[in-house]
This record gives structure tokens, C-alpha cells and sequence, in this order.
């Protein structure tokens, strides 16, 4: 297997011809091709947003990206430091799970995360696994969640209890505690009133000046136009086209879902 | 020099095969999840478990999952010592980070292991506990078997780690048997812990309890796992067990392993049949 | 061939010392041979039917029996006391069949075979003490089948007991055994020292004389060499305590340094149990 190496210096992330097709034994062993030759890259510091209509492979392609899609075919090739990438897709299971959580972040629409949690639990466990101490996790998971203005009397309830935008609130906290090389969001706002949408987009843009490699899904235009310094069109499981926020917007025709 | 590297396992199972009958190519041959049965049909031998194979890390819960009849309990049992394997090998990294065969050990030095290095939970309580003893006399089992003698020391002990798994103190006197099962099953897992074993085989650990009882032995775990950074193996039909407690998993069908992937993985993209039946029965 | 069947009906015809036959004679000393070699250890022995049924001392009768030649002296005691009907009847078979001297003094003889008690005072190295054990398993109540304690004993697994132990004190806030009391022998196997009460058992560490356990119905002979450890099983934080009654003594003697047993009666009266230790300190009270 020949060595893959990012050419551009900055770029974190990049992405070569990804495919990923489903094929599904209990249903007629159909194939759904729901990426068919990906590629993107992303650098440090740059928020490049996905955009497509619905089914076009925009949360395939996150998740394909952190594994939870095994790719088909193609690689993922993740900078860890300015001398060493490795192509996620190769690497065992317990290889990459030593990089989730620490390298590379991903922040669901839903919170997957386990049942019975506190918020401050959940939010203070992704700090430890990011490789803070207990102490500092406490304190920055009370920063995160004050940040996102979750109220401090939810803080220690079971996470099942919160209502959507609150949960959508704790999963992002505990995705941008102490942020990884990259992190993936997938519609991360979708959930929110407009005073909460307002934090948590503020939240997301402090990121970028952080050094951040962003890869996020927004449904919201406004969102994308605010945050994106490029955009990513996505249609058919295929890159459609990719161009600063403007340009892609005004190419787009019936983006809303 | 690899740029990613896994923790170094603590446990690691190498073609782990158990039959019971006649070891034969033919029997291999004849079973399997491609043929659909564990049996075969010429000798009668049942393949129960075989080339079996997964590391397990310090601090790492790996699931395997299957439903009954999968071979999953009998693998479990094999690494236990509970069953003699028939194949393979199982080895486990000690404290002087050499590499321990256990097949290699006589009878009587596999069940010091059980003392302090491996810990099994068993889904049904009676078998890991002495139902006429009680709580603290359970636990003092281990302990004496360790070496512990001081009485109030035993005690102190005892009664810490049932309060860590939420048993009351009061009830730390009664025997065991006058437990309802949710509590059985924390005193077991008391037991199991009490002296600080890396590794802990959980069988089926909540299977057969009520839900509420089973969420609440099911975050003790999960709370155990994280404190104690174990290399802990968990065996269930239940996904959201395994969904709870492990990052990665294997999944076994008529005594082979047919997928083996991250937990989330697999439960959103399964690859094989068998796993795709199996994750669209249990999200249904 | 003639010669050797001709060894055997010698060997036949010979007059017998004491009622065993000489075949089971060494069959016995090996027994107790191996037991001496390995302390505390239960070594099964092919036992002999005797006069006395089983449970009253056919095994402690064996090995005195085994080990008594013409220069011993024999003293038999049954809770201490010579003159137990148990005793006097062990002690006059001995004596018929072998013509061995008895005493009621322990410092005078050579071999004691005793059903509870050991002497206050009196033997010494070169003596020889024989007791008769109805249960040799100190694990009996802990453990049934068979396999798995002779397992427990191979492996030094006592976990069992020591849960027992712990429970015996949970529930009754002391370890409760009186007889039978579990030691441990050299170090390395758990011993029942049934019958002898928790008050003798310090004797038996580093002992000068050799102690001889004897279980005629369960067929176990073991041994406690001279100046060899036996320590009683407890938790360190848990002494061991040997029976006591506080303010009696003997009415006879006035001691209250031994092992004492109560007459019952209208009131309370207390006498040695070694009643030949008691005779003779009863002048110098």
C-alpha cells in the first residue's frame, strides 16, 4: 500500500474518492450508493460547509468520514501532525477509536450518547477523554455549558429528560470542549430557539480562530453564509460544487430541505 | 513506525475453538454460519465455538454479541476456565508486562487467576455467589483467598465496595439468598471487583432482570468500567447492552465470528447477513 | 517359595503382641510414618475391626496399639479423667493383651491415648500422645463432596473455612468452635482438632512430644510432629480465646490455672478436668 500524503500544508483533512454503498441482505440484497466518489479536503481553521438537498449523502459523507459508515472504497486522510497522515480508513477498529474523542470530533443531531447521563457528566467525560484531568474537565464542561446557556438546574438531570434543544445543546458542548484537529457537525442547530441558535453559531464560529478543521451540515442558509468560508454542494453522492459562500449560494437552486 | 497505535492489549484470545465430540476437518467443514448449524451432521460433534479471536485493551469493553446457541457463553466459559478449550489460545499481559499463555497453567494455577487477575459475572447470581452466605461473607471470599486476615479490614472493605455498588449496609449481614435479583447481581459484581481484577467477563449481566433494576445495574457497570479501567468482555443478545458499555464488538452466529467492528458501526452499517438480520430484528 | 511360606506361618504362629496382627501393625506405623513426614496432612489407613465399636476410640485403640512395645507405660484418659468408663475399659484391653504397666501419672508415662484432654503437665520429648477423633475433616461443614476437599487441601485452598470463620463472627460476634477448633499445621494444612478443647491447643505448638490423631470410622490418621507449629485459625485483629469462666476454681484443689469442668448441682461447683493433675496438687494447696 503506497504512503498517501497531503500535498498542501495546512489542509487537515482530505478526502479522495470516497464511495460507500450499502448493500442490504435483508431487503432483496439491494445496493443504496449513497457516495460515489467523494473528494474534499479541509484545512486548520477553515468551517467548509456541506449542502445538498435531502438523501444527496451530506451526514453519509460525516459519517463515513469518523467511521460509522465503513467507506466502500477511497480514503480519509487525517493530518495528526505536520510530518505524519494516516488514511482513517485503513486503520483497525481500536486504532481509530483511540483518535475519536481525541483528534477528531463528532457532534450528532441526536444525542446518541448513553442513557441515564447528566449533562455535566457527559459533557465532563468528552473533556477527560480529550486528555484533560478531572479537575480541568469539571471546569470546562460548567464553561461549555454556561457558554451554550443551558440552565445550571438541568445540569445534573438524566439527559433523557431534556428537550430537543437542550439536548442539541449538551451534544455540542461536549463537542467543543477543548475542540479536536476536526470536528464534525451535523445540523448542530437544527433544534434550537433563535436566542440559543444565536450561542451556539457563536460558539461554532470561535472555533475556526482556534485552528479547527470544520466540516459541518447546516439546513440553515443564513447559518452556512455566516460561518462557511467555503461551501460544498453535494448531489447524488457526488461533489456538485464547491465555491465560496456567495458563489455556491447563488448556484443553488431549491437548497432548502 | 505506525503513526496511530492502539493501547497494548491486556487480554488476547487466538483461534479459540471448542468442541465437544470428535475434533475433525470434516466436522470444521460441516459447520457454520454458511451451512447454519453447529452440529455435525456425520459425527455428531458439536462445534461450539471455533477460530475465535479478539484483543481487549486496559480501560476497553469489547462486546460480543450473538443470540442463544452463537457460541458466545461458551468462548466466555473457555477464557474462564470454567470449560476446557479445545483449541487456541488464550494469553494475558501481566503485571511484568510479559505475555501469559493461560493454557499453559495446570488446573490449580487457572484458578488462583480467578482470585485476582480474571473476574466473571454470570447471568444468573447463584452461580458467582454462595446464596447461604452473606453479602459481606461473599466478598470476604476473595479476599481471604488473597491473603487478606484482618477481620475489620475485611469489614471496612466489604462495606465499601457495597456501598459503591449501591447495596445497602444494612443488608450487608442477611444472606444473600433473601436478595432480589437486581441485588444479587450487585453483590456479584461487588465480589467480582473486590480485588481489583484487570480483566472482568461480564455473561449476559442483566438478562432476566426487570428493566428499571437492569438500567440501574447496567450504569453501575458502566461506572465501574470507567473508575477501574478494566478490560472488561461483555457477552449479551441485548444491544443495548452492548450499545451502553463497549466501543468495539464482535459478532458471533453458530460458533464463528462473523463481523467484527466498532459498536456504533455496527449497529448503523452492518456488513453481514447475519448482522443486518440481527440489527434490524433488535431496532424493529 | 518354601522358605518364604514357611517365613509366613512362623511369622503366624507367633505370639501376638496385643490384638493386632503384625501385618497390621506395620500397615499402621506406615500410615502414621507418612502422616509424621508430612504434618497435618490426612493419610487414609485400611482400618481394622476392634472390640471397642466404632465411635468409641477404635482409632486412637489402633494406633496405641500400632506403637506400644514392652518398655512403655500407658495412661488413658477420657475428658481428662482416668477413671471414665470409656477409659477404663481401653486401658484394661491395652494392658490384658500386652502386659504393658499403666499409670495415672502423666510425667510417668510413655504413651497417653486420650478421647478429650490433653494432661496439664508431664509428657515430654520421647512420649507419645494418642488422640481419638470422631470427625478428621476439619472442612466437613464447609464442604460435602469429596473431590473438592481433597482439592482444597492439595491446593491449600481454605477460602472456605475462612468464609465460615468470618460468618461465625458476623452472626455470633465471636468465632464460636469449641472442640474441633481448625489449625493450621507447619504452615501448610488445616488441621480438626477434634477432641481436644480450645484450652490445650497452645500446647500443641512446638510441643516436645509427638501428638498422634487417630479416626478409626473415618479411616484418617495425622500427626503433629515434636516442635512443630500449629497455630489456630482466627483473624489477626481477632484473638484466640481459650475457654475461661471468670472467678472459679477448683473446689478440690483451689486451681484456677486449668481446664475446669462444672458439676452440676443445686450450686455451681467446679473441679479440674485433669483429675490426676488435681490429686497431685491438691496437698500443696
Amino acid at each position: 500500500m503506497t504512503q498517501q500524503i497531503i500535498e498542501q500544508k495546512n489542509v487537515v483533512l482530505e478526502v479522495r474518492d470516497l464511495y460507500k454503498h450499502f448493500f442490504l441482505h435483508t431487503i432483496d440484497s439491494r445496493c443504496v450508493k449513497a457516495l460515489n466518489g467523494v473528494s474534499l479536503s479541509v484545512a486548520a481553521g477553515e468551517h467548509v460547509a456541506l449542502a445538498g438537498t435531502s438523501g444527496a449523502g451530506k451526514s453519509s459523507l460525516l459519517k463515513s468520514i469518523y467511521r460509522t459508515y465503513k467507506p466502500t472504497n477511497g480514503s480519509v486522510l487525517l493530518r495528526l501532525d505536520p510530518e505524519t497522515n494516516v488514511d482513517l480508513v485503513s486503520l483497525t477498529d481500536a486504532e481509530l477509536a483511540t483518535l475519536r474523542g481525541t483528534k477528531i470530533g463528532y457532534v450528532s443531531q441526536f444525542l446518541r450518547a448513553q442513557p441515564r447521563r447528566s449533562p455535566f457528566d457527559i459533557v465532563m467525560q468528552a473533556g477527560i477523554q480529550r486528555g484533560m484531568d478531572r479537575q480541568t474537565a469539571k471546569d470546562a464542561a460548567a464553561h461549555s455549558l454556561q457558554r451554550l446557556n443551558l440552565d445550571e438546574v438541568l445540569w445534573d438531570v438524566s439527559a433523557s429528560m431534556l428537550s430537543g434543544g437542550e439536548k442539541q445543546r449538551v451534544n455540542l458542548a461536549a463537542g467543543t470542549i477543548s475542540p479536536p484537529q476536526v470536528l464534525l457537525l451535523d445540523e448542530p442547530v437544527s433544534a434550537l430557539d433563535p436566542a440559543n441558535r444565536e450561542s451556539a453559531l457563536e460558539l461554532i464560529g470561535t472555533l475556526t480562530s482556534q485552528g479547527v478543521a470544520v466540516l459541518a451540515v447546516f439546513h440553515d442558509i443564513e447559518a452556512m453564509r455566516r460561518l462557511a468560508s467555503r461551501i460544498i454542494v453535494l448531489r447524488n453522492g457526488q461533489v456538485d460544487f464547491q465555491g465560496s459562500p456567495t458563489e455556491a449560494l447563488s448556484n443553488l437552486e431549491g437548497v432548502a430541505r | 513506525m505506525k503513526p496511530v497505535t492502539a493501547p497494548d492489549w491486556v487480554l488476547k484470545v487466538e483461534n479459540l475453538g471448542k468442541v465437544f465430540g470428535n475434533l475433525s476437518t470434516h466436522g470444521i467443514a460441516n459447520t457454520g454460519p454458511e451451512v447454519g448449524t453447529s452440529k455435525d451432521s456425520v459425527s455428531g460433534a458439536i462445534v461450539a465455538a471455533w477460530d475465535v479471536s479478539f484483543e481487549v485493551a486496559a480501560g476497553e469493553a469489547l462486546g460480543v454479541v450473538g443470540e442463544s446457541g452463537s457460541g458466545k457463553s461458551t468462548v466466555m466459559r473457555c477464557i474462564a476456565g470454567d470449560q476446557v478449550a479445545t483449541s487456541g489460545a488464550v494469553k494475558i499481559r501481566t503485571t511484568r508486562n510479559e505475555q501469559l499463555d493461560i493454557f499453559s497453567l495446570s488446573a490449580a494455577e487457572r484458578r488462583q487467576l480467578r482470585v485476582n487477575k480474571i473476574a466473571v459475572v454470570y447471568q444468573d447470581p447463584a452461580e458467582g455467589l454462595e446464596m447461604n452466605v452473606t453479602a459481606g461473607g461473599n466478598i470476604a471470599s476473595p479476599l481471604t483467598a488473597a491473603g487478606w486476615r484482618n477481620f475489620s479490614e475485611i469489614r471496612g472493605r466489604a462495606s465499601e465496595l457495597l456501598n459503591r455498588t449501591e447495596v445497602p449496609l444494612n443488608r450487608m449481614d442477611d444472606a444473600v439468598k433473601s436478595f432480589s435479583g437486581g441485588m444479587r447481581q450487585r453483590v456479584q459484581l461487588a465480589k467480582a471487583i473486590a480485588n481489583r481484577p484487570p480483566i472482568v467477563l461480564f455473561d449476559e449481566p442483566t438478562t432476566g432482570l426487570d428493566a428499571s433494576v437492569a438500567a440501574g445495574v447496567l450504569d453501575l457497570i458502566r461506572g465501574l468500567l470507567e473508575e477501574y479501567g478494566l478490560a472488561a468482555v461483555v457477552v449479551s443478545h441485548d444491544f443495548s447492552v452492548i450499545e451502553m458499555l463497549t466501543t468495539r464488538c464482535i459478532v458471533m452466529n453458530h460458533g464463528r465470528v462473523v463481523e467484527s467492528a466498532l459498536t456504533d458501526q455496527l449497529l448503523e452499517d452492518p456488513h453481514h447477513p447475519y448482522s443486518q438480520k440481527l440489527v434490524s430484528a433488535a431496532r424493529a | 517359595m518354601t522358605d518364604l511360606l514357611n517365613e509366613l506361618g512362623a511369622a503366624h504362629e507367633q505370639q501376638q503382641f496385643g490384638i493386632l496382627d503384625e501385618y497390621s501393625k506395620r500397615e499402621i506405623r506406615r500410615a502414621i510414618l507418612t502422616a509424621v513426614a508430612v504434618p497435618g496432612y490426612q493419610v487414609p489407613f485400611g482400618s481394622r475391626e476392634m472390640p471397642v465399636a466404632r465411635g468409641w476410640g477404635s482409632g486412637g485403640l489402633q494406633l496405641t496399639l500400632a506403637v506400644i512395645s514392652p518398655s512403655d507405660v500407658i495412661k488413658v484418659i477420657d475428658q481428662g479423667d482416668d477413671q471414665g468408663v470409656n477409659a477404663v475399659n481401653l486401658r484394661r484391653l491395652i494392658v490384658q493383651s500386652t502386659k504393658v504397666p499403666e499409670t495415672t501419672t502423666a510425667s510417668d508415662a510413655s504413651i497417653v491415648q486420650s478421647r478429650h484432654r490433653i494432661p496439664e503437665d508431664g509428657l515430654d520429648e520421647q512420649d507419645i500422645l494418642i488422640l481419638q477423633v470422631p470427625v478428621p475433616e476439619p472442612l466437613r461443614g464447609v464442604e460435602r463432596d469429596m473431590r473438592e476437599l481433597s482439592r482444597m487441601h492439595a491446593e491449600a485452598d481454605y477460602s472456605k473455612m475462612w468464609v465460615s470463620l468470618y460468618e461465625d463472627k458476623v452472626r455470633n460476634g465471636v468465632i464460636t468452635q469449641t472442640t474441633g477448633y481448625p489449625c493450621l499445621v507447619n504452615d501448610r494444612y488445616v488441621i480438626a482438632t477434634t477432641p481436644i478443647p480450645r484450652w490445650d491447643i497452645p500446647r500443641l505448638d512446638q510441643s516436645p512430644f509427638l501428638t498422634l490423631f487417630g479416626a478409626g470410622r473415618e479411616k484418617r490418621i495425622y500427626a503433629v510432629p515434636p516442635y512443630t507449629a500449629v497455630t489456630p485459625l482466627t483473624f489477626e485483629d481477632v484473638p484466640f480465646e481459650v475457654e475461661h469462666t471468670p472467678g472459679a476454681s477448683c473446689s478440690q484443689c483451689g486451681s484456677n490455672k486449668t481446664f475446669l469442668v462444672e458439676i452440676p448441682g443445686p450450686t455451681s461447683r467446679w473441679v479440674c478436668s485433669d483429675t490426676d493433675w488435681c490429686e497431685r496438687n491438691s496437698g500443696k494447696a
